[in-house]
């Protein structure tokens, strides 16, 4: 989950994201690079005694500043893309979930085996328990099995919403009578924050989402409980 | 959840407000190369030309260079050095899931010409 005042990516937890950091670095130093170069010729201007009042036009510094931005262009447009494809690889998900977005909450459904669903409410502040986090924390998490590629399947049953993990690199809006489809890897064992990304009422700050990724036996066990109990 | 400072892992030190060369892996690195390169240019150009306003110019193209150079170099052992992590850790894997039985990879290696019926 952030920290208070946190600007920059919260840890990885899936592949995709980890790609998607390194590649924000890349593309981060170049900003630097140029923010600087920037800054230099700002400094310089300003410092500056002389001023030419004849200048005319010069070949080579036209092309300097045509073929540089080319290139800065395509060295951060390459591993861009690189990502963006990697991203719709098809890679043959263990399980499918379903995730359906309703005024103020989220529900769930694992139906590849026996249907199991429930619904995802935020616990509200005064529920809350010593060392839980406010407007994080949901009654219902959705627990998936680590190592194993995911797919969600995410709709919405009234308006527009917005199924969010950015520790998992994962964002697809649910829409009404559209099923849209991501998938993720969770990487490691561990709880995973997100938050509704579309505005939709009054409420739309108080629909979380918590992906709680465990081993493949505590998934298992997770869902056969689940289903005595519902 | 995002690391806190002062929990094993580097301080965060932001240069220009943006890049942390404390977190992001080889950008402190990079950053010292492009300011030796910057000062040995820049210096260098001074010394023999007495020129101070264009030696600072050079100076500059010194560190730009410099500091894509030494980034590119990093990142690209340290891509091949991930890419080799997450290799060793699948076959781990494998390792574990195959043992024993007629897929496993070091069975087939250690088969003499005696079991080629």
């Amino acid at each position: 989950m952030a920290t208070p005042l946190q600007l920059g990516f919260q840890d990885a937890a899936s592949p995709v994201m980890e790609e998607l950091v390194h590649f924000h670095d890349h593309a981060l130093m170049v900003v630097y690079l140029i923010s600087s170069f920037v800054l230099y010729i700002i400094i310089t201007l300003v410092m500056m005694k002389l001023t030419n009042k004849h200048a005319h036009d010069s070949q080579e510094i036209e092309i300097v500043w045509t073929v540089l931005p080319a290139i800065i262009l395509i060295v951060v447009a390459l591993p861009s893309l690189r990502i963006l494809y990697l991203m719709d690889e098809i890679n043959n998900p263990h399980l499918t979930v379903k995730a359906i977005g309703h005024q103020w909450y989220w529900s769930y459904e694992y139906t590849d085996y026996k249907d199991l669903s429930f619904d995802s409410y935020m616990t509200p502040t005064q529920d809350l328990t010593p060392g839980q986090f406010r407007l994080l924390e949901v009654d219902h998490r959705m627990v998936v099995p680590t190592e194993s590629p995911i797919r969600v399947l995410i709709t919405a049953d009234d308006v527009i919403h917005s199924w969010t993990v950015p520790s998992m690199g994962v964002k697809m809006d649910a829409v009404p009578g559209r099923l849209n489809q991501t998938t993720f890897i969770p990487s490691r064992p561990g709880v995973y924050y997100g938050q509704c990304s579309e505005i939709c009422g009054a409420n739309h700050s108080f629909m979380p989402i918590v992906i709680e990724a465990v081993p493949l036996k505590h998934f298992e066990d997770w869902s056969t409980s689940m289903l005595e109990f519902t | 959840m995002a690391r806190e400072e002062g929990s094993g892992e580097r301080k965060s030190f932001k240069l220009l407000g943006i890049l942390d060369v404390g977190r992001i892996p080889c950008a402190r690195e990079a950053v010292l190369h492009g300011a030796g390169g910057s000062v040995v240019a820049g210096l260098g150009h001074f010394l023999l030309t007495s020129r101070v306003k264009r030696s600072f110019d050079v100076g500059m193209a010194g560190f730009i260079l410099t500091t894509l150079g030494s980034w590119f170099y990093c990142r690209y052992h340290n891509a091949k050095l991930r890419i080799q992590q997450r290799l060793l850790q699948d076959a781990l894997q494998n390792k574990v899931i195959y043992e024993g039985t007629s897929v496993d990879p070091s069975r087939k290696t250690n088969r003499g010409p005696s079991e080629s019926s």
